[in-house]
């Protein structure tokens, strides 16, 4: 016969974070937290308050505790200008009406988007 | 090699964004500048510094929210044994969960301020907090399940709606997860209320009985028109919209949805002002709201004690989860 | 479908319909029993949990009445099925008479009544093809409502004194209705023959014993013991409990059967 087996020491309820997958291949985003005693029930409660309209794909349960944070401003947004590594960076609008200037070329007319995301339909006629 | 100091930055220097009122300062100031980023739409996070006045005040809206959703599964609760199909019993008792699962939502972002959630557990049983007035009235009929879990919801929804731009970010991701399940709710409610309004006679008396009794209290449910000046939610935009605003909105939609089922709506005088874009309509009893969200409507005093049996019932179950520590601490 | 149900021939009808009856009630009672926990569970995540596992039982209660329906195909509806007999018609097993209780009772009768559910389906052969391919969706389920039952058989055992002990008076109070899930139906011989099943319920009860010793036995927990004679009655004579539940569950239908809810 078996002995009771007792429950750890100092059981606490923690919060588990709880990430969902919508559907296969989607990225996973944060759905929200469940209060559990351990990772059975962390995983059981997730199931069911992220998962039983079969709203998910997959979910990860992580305990808050083990989530490492990062919102330092000095490393996610330090002072100096960053614009090089950013398309925001490169407006070269007056730079092609010089160019095409200098050639004495038209625009061409936007069939498709370029690899660096211009030319589509929805920048039709001003190639920036 | 290129000198860095002669990149030319395209864009102009940001403003680091930064969390001040986190940082060791005098109170005041810290106060001030937090003041100055939630007026001016910034939001707020669970581990950011909050002055007292923000974070009790925080608390008590979604306390409040939390025990509404708790106590909102009474009045429903009874009628899932009655459902006379299966699909309405599957349904119904879908969304009986679905409210016990919003509680869960929402004591957990209370939690996360402060309060245990044995804590907030105890002080609703014991009348110190409160509930919203709909949860304190009797359910008689299949009829009530109808218009409870339309307009009920649908009035609900319509406050939530408006609170998922709230600055209190934890509370206004909720929101959004509330706002998508609760559109399953109305739907149900509706397509129940629709049904028996293409019924019998019998059937279409049982819907109008309940929207004449339900009528009352649905009005008082966003509250009192305030002062928009003095509503401390409203500074520290917890919420967005006042009552008013809310109670018209519910109108606009709502309205003209009961009256193309052939409902009558048991207010003579409610009608639309097209010149002031506005609905009149009787001056709800506010003393009636008064009395029953301090705890002594018709059903309050019954479901609280059926509330503390159950917990009592049940604790021993919640100490064996947790083994040698309790919750109760 | 209909090709199917034209088939049978009328000895395998009545057989086919007696087991799906048995398998509709026991599910719809079940399903019913359990879902008076929703709003009042111990703990709130848990309150979830055992809703999800009541709708799931009563829309396999709903699958079932509605195949039901196509078999004996006599202008009842599921719903009709499902709310229109006296309560002395229904079929289900006397372990699920028993009235919710507390959490204990609750976990005892679930465990008891899933591992039953569990050696059922596995008797179902492939003789009858709609149930067959019902049952398969059904056990895909269940396997949920399995690890929810035995987690909890184990944590009630485990988990200090008093869940303990309830769990024991559980299991005690439950232990002459239990195998009633077995009751044996009189059409078996023809469900044997047509394949509709594989073995018999004497069979399924066996193997059900020998699950439930595996799990209860090192948990330091009594099986319940095998009675000498098949209970009779394990399939009628219902309880107080169950006639106050039928009162409920037809309340606002008994207002008007005719009548579209």
């Amino acid at each position: 016969m078996a002995s009771a087996r007792k429950p750890a020491a100092g059981h606490r309820l923690e919060p588990w974070e709880v990430f969902q997958q919508a559907k296969e291949g989607d990225p996973m985003r944060h759905g929200g937290n469940v209060l559990a005693p351990d990772a059975d029930l962390a995983t059981h409660y997730a199931r069911e308050l992220y998962g039983r309209r079969q709203e998910s794909h997959r979910l990860w349960i992580v305990r808050r505790a083990d989530i490492r944070v990062l919102e330092d401003a000095d490393l996610l947004d330090p002072p100096l200008d960053r614009s090089f590594k950013k398309p925001g960076g490169y407006v070269m609008r007056g730079k092609l009406e010089a160019a095409r200037a200098k050639a004495g070329t038209e625009k061409p007319r936007a069939r498709s988007e370029g690899h660096d995301r211009t030319g589509g339909r929805r920048s039709a006629g001003d190639q920036a | 090699m290129t000198d860095p100091l002669a990149l030319d930055p395209v864009l102009p220097v940001r403003e680091r964004s930064q969390r001040p009122w986190n940082d060791d300062l005098p109170h005041d100031e810290r106060f001030r500048l937090f003041e100055e980023h939630v007026i001016a739409g910034g939001k707020v996070e669970a581990t950011d510094w909050m002055p007292d006045e923000y974070r009790t005040g925080v608390l008590r809206f979604v306390e409040m929210h939390a025990n509404s959703e708790l106590m909102g599964v009474l009045p429903e609760r009874e009628w899932i044994m009655r459902a006379p199909t299966l699909r309405r019993k599957l349904a119904l008792t879908a969304k009986v969960q679905d409210e016990v699962g919003h509680a869960q939502l929402l004591y957990r972002v209370a939690e996360d301020l402060g309060k245990p959630r044995e804590a907030m557990l105890e002080d609703l049983i014991a009348g110190k907090t409160k509930f919203h007035n709909v949860f304190h009235y009797p359910t008689r009929s299949w009829g009530d399940i109808g218009i409870i879990a339309w307009l009920v919801d649908a009035a609900a929804i319509v406050a939530q709606q408006a609170l998922r731009d709230s600055s209190y970010a934890p509370y206004a991701r909720t929101m959004q997860k509330i706002c998508w399940e609760e559109s399953v709710h109305i739907m149900h409610g509706r397509d129940v209320v629709v049904t028996l309004m293409t019924g019998t006679d019998a059937q279409r008396a049982m819907v109008q009985e309940a929207l004449d009794r339900w009528w009352g209290p649905l009005m008082q449910m966003h509250g009192p028109r305030g002062d928009r000046a003095r509503d401390r939610d409203l500074h520290w935009r917890i919420k967005a919209k006042t009552s008013e605003e809310l109670r018209q909105e519910f109108l606009t939609i709502y309205v003209p949805r009961l009256r193309e089922l052939g409902l009558v709506i048991p207010d003579p005088d409610l009608d639309y002002d097209a010149s002031a874009k506005t609905w009149r309509y009787t001056e709800p009893d506010w003393n009636e709201l008064r009395t029953v969200v301090t705890n002594h409507g018709p059903k309050s005093e019954e479901r609280l004690e059926f509330r503390r049996i159950n917990r009592e019932e049940t604790r021993w179950v919640r100490d064996s989860i947790l083994g040698a520590a309790s919750v109760a601490a | 479908m209909t090709g199917a149900v034209l088939a049978l021939d009328p000895r395998l009808r009545t057989a086919l319909a007696e087991l799906v009856l048995t398998m509709a009630d026991d599910e719809f009672v079940s399903g019913f029993t359990d879902s008076e926990w929703t709003g009042i569970a111990p703990i709130l995540e848990e309150d979830v949990a055992m809703s999800s596992i009541s709708q799931d039982e009563l829309g396999h209660a709903k699958a079932l009445f509605e195949l039901l329906a196509t078999v004996l195909d006599d202008g009842r509806d599921a719903d009709a099925l499902a709310y229109d007999r006296q309560p002395d018609e229904y079929r289900h097993a006397r372990l699920l008479d028993h009235a919710r209780g507390d959490w204990a009772d609750t976990i005892a009768r679930r465990f008891l009544y899933e591992i039953a559910d569990e050696a059922r389906l596995a008797s179902i052969g492939t003789g009858y093809p709609p149930l067959a391919n019902l049952v398969e969706k059904l056990r895909r389920e269940e396997r949920y409502h399995r690890m929810h039952a035995t987690v909890w058989i184990d944590r009630l055992a485990n988990g200090g004194a008093e869940p303990r002990r309830r769990l024991e008076a559980a299991l005690a109070a439950l232990s002459v209705d239990a195998a009633t899930v077995f009751t044996p139906l009189a059409g078996e011989a023809d469900l044997l023959e047509a394949g509709v099943v594989t073995r018999s319920l004497a069979a399924a009860e066996a193997a059900w014993r020998g699950d439930l010793t595996s799990i209860l036995v090192p948990l330091g927990l009594r099986v319940p013991p095998a009675a000498a004679e098949p209970p009779v009655d394990g399939r009628s004579n219902h309880s107080e409990a169950f006639r106050w539940l039928w009162g409920e569950f037809t309340t606002v239908r008994r207002l008007d059967p005719t009548a579209v809810w």
